[in-house]
């Protein structure tokens, strides 16, 4: 998968709803805020990548733009050989071979873990009912929370939900999975075991692109980091670049800002 | 008191009465749900025009007297229309109109609660919208409605009494020939009140229990 040359702004409407919660773009002066300006990212079958930076920089829309849920201003996406930014373009078929993670989890509220599993596979590939179930049964054992198979959303923790909405990701066996932040909206008690499961999708030679701050992860399973900042790519280099001696002032800042916090973090726990 | 309750003539005239506000009470409610759903999305969804179109419809329905629109489509509209159509089916739609003016009010407050973030996640996994509206947003919002939608049914039963004013002989309406023969205001009107009472509270209590059989923890209405 890649993206070439992606712009995309969006307004202070859209802003406030995009980002609530974040005090830096719902209090900014700015009324249009550039998400990504000119970025390219390439991807192949099996990378592992992760974007990190500061939040508001604009990482998530760029992912969003990456599996067309917003629709970039400018520049092309590519899956495979398809060009997924000219107009004609069946969008739903594409984004069935993109799986997504949100941040925010977005399980549907009124179906169980398996009924959100299973209704993409049985709206979207028209399989059977018993061959849905089959799959999205294999997909829920692979995240391990088989003891949620029928609770609904709101009957789970923040861990299993997330680990449920990575079972609906996976369960279509996509060529990519992007997953925005998927621990950050946890309490961190219950980030282990999502870490845990992005830990096992790794080992099996999953294609991931992830926006996340967890740098001991980051370091074990990422081939690439890349460092956004203000809607532009800034830096990008394997995890041991970053951690020794990252070659912008600006990622420099930004990783030893990260890494005392996460000392700080370990040391409370 | 209540002898005129045995009069055969008068028995019949009730029941006719009572099956012409019920039928009028549910075909309005079930007409108004789906026109109702139709301009909920459409005032989510739709560009300026339709919105405003639907905005039009909706505050003349709800800003103006049932009685008057009544009377505009059973009399007026045929009239200037020069075209004659059954009393009766103009009635009905009269009904079914007003209620979605109302209900499409519900539907859109219930879908908007729901809407960013069901979509964003229907989307995500490669459904379409139309395939997300009808798997995940409906779904939702027609289970946080229904009580809206019981207290739409109570008020619409009771507003089926304006038929009697433009000739029907719905519940109210066969109260007033029975008034017209045996004078016995008080013990007619009693009459009639309690049937609306026992009629509506029973289909209240259904609601209820059809609510609480289709609930589902964690899709209710979020009161902000």
């Amino acid at each position: 998968m890649e993206a070439r040359h992606i712009y995309k702004t969006y307004g202070s409407k859209d802003a406030l709803k995009a980002r609530e919660g974040d005090a830096k773009t719902c209090i900014g002066a700015k009324s249009v805020i550039e998400a990504a300006k000119d970025v390219s990212l390439q991807i192949r079958k099996g990378d592992i990548k992760l974007i990190f930076g500061p939040s508001g920089s604009g990482k998530s829309t760029f992912l969003r733009c990456m599996a067309m849920l917003d629709i970039p201003d400018k520049g092309e996406i590519y899956l495979g050989d398809e060009c997924l930014t000219i107009p004609g373009v069946d969008l739903n078929k594409a984004r069935a071979r993109i799986g997504f993670v949100f941040q925010h989890i977005y399980l549907f509220r009124h179906l169980t873990a398996l009924g959100n599993v299973e209704l993409a596979l049985r709206q979207v590939f028209k399989l059977s009912k018993d061959e849905a179930r089959r799959r999205a049964l294999d997909a829920l054992t692979e995240v391990k929370v088989t003891d949620c198979v029928n609770k609904y959303p709101s009957q789970m923790s923040g861990g299993q939900a997330q680990r449920v909405g990575i079972a609906r990701a996976i369960a279509r066996n996509p060529d990519i999975i992007l997953l925005d932040e998927p621990t950050s909206a946890l309490d961190p008690e219950l980030t282990g075991e999502v870490i845990d499961t992005l830990r096992d999708l790794a080992r099996e030679g999953k294609t991931m692109l992830i926006v996340s701050h967890e740098m001991p992860f980051a370091r074990e399973v990422a081939e690439e980091m890349i460092f956004y900042d203000e809607g532009t790519i800034v830096e990008t280099g394997p995890p041991s670049l970053f951690f020794n001696a990252p070659n912008t002032d600006r990622a420099k800042k930004f990783m030893t800002r990260i890494i005392n916090r996460t000392t700080r973090e370990e040391m409370n726990v | 008191m209540f002898e005129f309750l045995f009069n055969p003539m008068y028995q019949t005239w009730i029941v006719q009465g009572l099956i012409l506000t019920v039928e009028i009470t549910l075909f309005g409610v079930l007409l108004g749900l789906v026109l109702g759903t139709v301009l909920a999305i459409g005032d989510i969804y739709g560009s300026k025009p339709v919105k405003a179109a639907i905005s039009v419809y909706a505050e003349f329905f709800r800003g103006s007297p049932l009685f008057v629109q009544l009377f505009l489509a059973v009399y007026t509209v045929p009239a200037i229309l020069n075209v004659r159509v059954d009393h009766a089916v103009l009635a009905f739609l009269v009904f079914g109109l007003n209620s979605a003016g109302y209900q499409k009010g519900y539907m859109k407050g219930a879908m908007e609660t729901i809407f960013d973030e069901q979509m964003q996640a229907g989307l995500s996994v490669g459904m379409s919208k139309i395939q997300t509206l009808r798997h995940v947003i409906l779904p939702q919002a027609y289970r946080i409605v229904i009580p809206s939608w019981t207290n739409e049914f109570c008020s619409l039963t009771k507003s089926t009494a304006t038929l009697s004013f433009v000739g029907f002989m719905d519940l109210v309406g066969a109260g007033r020939s029975i008034l017209i023969n045996n004078m016995q205001i008080l013990p007619v009107w009693i009459v009639v009140g309690v049937i609306y009472f026992v009629w509506i509270t029973a289909f209240s209590k259904v609601m209820d229990i059809v609510y609480e059989k289709k609930k589902i923890p964690g899709v209710e209405l979020i009161m902000q």
